[in-house]
């Protein structure tokens, strides 16, 4: 470790005003107030943080997915003019690991990597360039380890232990009923295994922030993250400073879905800026964010499906292998929500399911939007498919017999609360208008698949139709104390009544700043609204994930303006006495009957402040048979695909993708279309595009030239159908919207794919080769002329009758 | 999502090696990883720190076979912090 040897005097930032709005009240679509200057290029991302001083931060990663280190030499990159520090693991003065369930990853590798890219020095040097050419003067002996890179064989008794107690991270049973006695009752059985490839959030900001030394041994984080408690409670503890000297204030977030819930950078950047007594920045470049966050879980899943011959489900055994990657992540509730969305939103009276998470030596995965459910729908859905073609039964018809209805119990014990429209959401779904079929030759190129390739003209197309239909928990779960803080503030600024809100909810691109600002429109009836900024000053408001802000801290912010209505009327009690009837308050006056007994002006001398926590009711932890009230919401969708397949060359073209969802209470319109179309685009980049391809623990595709992206010109028209049934215990009735069109929208598309080809498909993403029926997974190497490959293939008008 | 249950008790035992011992410094810190990794508990937490964490009876029967592992090993001293989760006040508890 090194220190400045010029120490500045105690740098600030300002915090920037909040801007005020104007939004709408609930229901109402409003345009957010970030819009505008993303699209212009003025809104500042974490990234394009700036301050006089300023240091660089850079890492220093492993190049072995599994090694023990023999050696780190920093002395030759602490030499180098324009570096400021070099730290290790030896220079973290707290708890040297972090994790938000458990805390088993290292904040700097000590003697052990476990995945290709960990973390094994830091740099602060004055140009990026100055921190990049330090990684590469630091010498680190390493002894290279076979990696464990496949989940089922860490599983095994005698496999390496990758951490002290072993490689099974988390094993959950859900026992319901009698599966054993139900087998045999069955009229038609099917099986299938299924598999699911590791997504990236694939978020355009990269992980960033600045870290700023208060000059009194403390430390200010500007940084794009999902939960600013959470960080903050970890970086403290890895500082070995009480939380209170660590201050964390939301930037500029370009995106999450998840992978923004761990550590990244957050530790790093604080210590280099502690040791300088300098501002640090740390920005990744696109290939170290594949290396600097969790992804989306593999799994493997073998499933068995009983049923009569009338369509009745008889009962459903379902097996999970999940890779968690090196370190734990979220993968403990993970796991837990693979278990519970197992069966799908159907009447199962009986099921055994298992769901393993095991470590390996692959990229860390946790949390991504959909969380354990993603992987469970491919699966249930495949196998719903499955046996209606076994029942020769129409697919639709077979979910719609089986829906679960309020009342009913989930396998994993749960009443089901109402509203669960699982049969309206399905023939809603299938009601709609189907897209037009146009003559398939002679359309222009744009309309077939392969597009301006020029691979076609129509020859070899066929149209498939698809449909899933999933669900999802809203909220944490499994006994954790969910909650959200909101402080508003009611006060005349420029003579006009303003509302101030103060949050610690991460904004991420959903859309939450606005939901605010339209809440506390809505509640205190006052037009203009400003959103402070989201920092640790005010309580934890959880994190932006689980789909839960709009309930959650909707909930704490709609609660704390009726405080503060409260007060206000108390005052006008007291100005006008008890008898002043049922007042409220409209266009920035007290009303009373129709009438406007006073101004706020005239009641607000005093600013009125409230600060309060929202909870939602408690959930429990499953007992030891999977059974318990696990989660607190649920939101449904289902999804219908239409496809065409050029079936010579597995090329796609997703025609139109069809959705109706229950949101409970529609609080912006526009936000809410923004929400499904965006999620629906990661569903169908799962169904056929995006896959993090590992390599003996190695990423071959770090870039978002190689890791394939859905565009605009691979995303069809997205119809949607809203229903608006209130679940009576959410805050406006509304359910949290964002993760549902992700679930079902990927197996709705494979099974439209099936649909057109006639193919098994058991994998997701769904390459051009499986769809061609070259082979089920992509080949170890590609095939060369003359090579057994092709001799495989055969010619291609054999392969068109397979 | 950190929505699971948590540990009740978690115990972080930091081994305090002899230069003096029959087995090398690196050797008892090992044995003491081995004997935390029996317990089904454990984790790492350190060069010479794991962390052993579940229900409160048995991490302390843990918590004294990794401290006479480690003695037996030769370790010089092994330093003990138990906290119950429940009161560790982290993920976000208060302002």
């Amino acid at each position: 470790m090194m220190r400045a040897e010029t120490v500045p005097a105690t740098p600030t930032r300002e915090r920037p005003e909040a801007p005020v709005t104007r939004p709408g009240r609930i229901g109402e679509s409003t345009t957010r107030a970030d819009g505008v200057p993303k699209v212009t290029g003025e809104f500042e991302y974490s990234s394009d943080l700036s301050m006089d001083g300023m240091l660089w931060g850079a890492t220093l990663r492993s190049p072995h997915p599994h090694a023990n280190i023999w050696s780190v030499d920093t002395s030759e990159a602490e030499a180098m003019p324009g570096v400021f520090a070099v730290l290790t693991h030896e220079d973290v003065p707290g708890r040297k690991v972090y994790g938000m369930e458990i805390p088993d990853q290292p904040v700097l590798a000590w003697e052990r990597i476990r995945y290709g890219g960990e973390p094994v020095a830091v740099v602060a040097a004055d140009h990026p360039e100055t921190a990049r050419l330090a990684l590469e003067k630091i010498s680190v002996e390493y002894e290279v380890l076979d990696p464990l890179t496949d989940a089922q064989e860490a599983m095994k008794e005698d496999a390496p232990k990758l951490h002290l107690s072993g490689n099974v991270l988390r094993h959950v049973r859900i026992d319901h009923g009698n599966v054993a006695k139900a087998s045999a009752e069955a009229d038609v059985v099917v099986t299938g295994e299924y598999e699911v490839g590791m997504q990236d959030q694939a978020f355009l900001g990269p992980e960033s922030g600045l870290a700023v030394p208060d000059g009194e041994g403390g430390v200010d984080l500007y940084i794009s993250t999902q939960w600013l408690h959470v960080d903050r409670d970890q970086v403290a503890e890895s500082l070995g400073l009480p939380p209170e000297m660590v201050r964390l204030t939301l930037s500029g977030v370009g995106g999450a879905f998840g992978g923004r819930e761990d550590l990244s950078m957050q530790v790093h950047a604080c210590l280099l800026a502690l040791h300088t007594e300098r501002p640090v920045k740390m920005v990744y470049n696109r290939e170290e964010s594949f290396y600097g966050h969790v992804h989306r879980h593999p799994a493997k899943m073998s499933y068995e499906h009983g049923a009569t011959k009338s369509g009745e489900l008889v009962y459903v055994k379902a097996r999970f292998v999940l890779d968690g990657g090196a370190y734990a992540s979220s993968s403990m509730a993970v796991c837990l929500n693979a278990a519970t969305f197992a069966c799908g939103p159907y009447k199962v009276p009986n099921a055994e399911v298992e769901s393993y998470l095991a470590y390996t030596n692959n990229p860390p995965c946790g949390a991504m939007r959909g969380f354990g459910a993603v992987q469970a729908c491919f699966g249930h859905e495949s196998q719903m498919d499955k046996l209606a073609e076994a029942l020769g039964m129409d697919p639709v018809e077979l979910r719609v017999k089986n829906a679960i209805e309020p009342g009913d119990r989930f396998p994993f014990g749960q009443e089901v609360p109402p509203p669960a429209p699982v049969v309206e959401i399905l023939e809603r779904v299938k009601a709609m208008p189907m897209p037009e079929e146009k003559e398939v030759m002679g359309r222009d190129l744009r309309e077939l698949p392969g597009g301006v390739s020029n691979t076609t003209h129509g020859e070899g197309v066929r149209r498939g139709v698809g449909y899933a239909v999933s669900f999802k928990n809203i909220g944490f779960s499994a006994g954790f104390d969910d909650y959200s803080t909101a402080r508003v503030i009611l006060s005349i600024e420029d003579g006009e009544p303003l509302v101030r809100v103060h949050t610690a909810a991460a904004e991420v691109g959903q859309g939450l700043v606005t939901l605010q600002a339209q809440i506390a429109r809505t509640e205190l009836g006052v037009e203009r609204v400003a959103v402070l900024q989201a920092d640790t000053r005010v309580g934890s408001a959880g994190s932006t994930s689980a789909s839960r802000q709009s309930y959650v801290t909707g909930g704490a912010v709609k609660k704390a303006c009726e405080a503060v209505r409260e007060r206000l009327f108390e005052r006008v009690r007291e100005e006008l006495g008890e008898d002043s009837g049922d007042l409220s308050v409209e266009n920035g006056d007290v009303v009373s009957g129709g009438e406007v007994v006073l101004p706020l002006s005239e009641v607000l001398d005093e600013e009125i402040e409230e600060t309060v926590e929202y909870r939602h009711k408690p959930t429990y932890p499953p007992d030891e048979n999977g059974q318990g009230d696990v989660h607190v919401q649920f939101a449904f969708s289902a999804h219908r695909a239409v496809v065409e397949v050029d079936v010579e060359l597995g090329l796609v073209r997703v025609v139109e993708l069809a959705t109706a969802q229950d949101v409970g209470k529609a609080m912006n319109p526009q936000a809410l279309e923004g929400q499904i179309e965006g999620g629906v685009a990661q569903g169908l980049g799962l169904a056929l595009l995006e896959e993090i391809q590992i390599k003996d623990g190695r990423i071959q595709n770090a870039s978002f030239t190689d890791y394939l992206l859905p565009t605009t010109l691979d995303m069809p028209s997205v119809k949607m159908d809203i229903l608006e049934l209130a679940d009576p215990e959410a805050p406006y009735g509304l359910k949290g919207v964002g993760e549902p069109p992700t679930i079902s929208s990927t197996p709705a598309i494979v099974a439209a794919l099936r649909d057109a080809t006639g193919r098994e498909l058991p994998r997701v993403p769904v390459k051009p080769e499986q769809i061609v029926g070259i082979a089920k997974k992509p080949p170890d190497a590609p095939p060369q002329p003359g090579s057994a490959g092709y001799a495989e293939l055969g010619r291609l008008d054999e392969r068109r009758e397979q | 999502m950190p929505g699971y249950e948590r540990a009740e008790v978690s115990a972080e035992l930091t081994v305090v090696p002899s230069e003096h011992a029959g087995k090398p410094p690196r050797e008892q810190i090992e044995t003491a990883k081995t004997a935390a990794g029996e317990t089904g508990l454990a984790r790492e937490a350190g060069p010479e720190t794991l962390v052993l964490a579940g229900s409160r009876r048995e991490v302390l029967e843990a918590t004294v076979e990794v401290i006479e592992a480690s003695l037996d090993a030769g370790a010089r001293a092994v330093e003990l912090k138990v906290e119950a989760e429940g009161e560790s006040g982290r993920f976000g508890g208060g302002g």
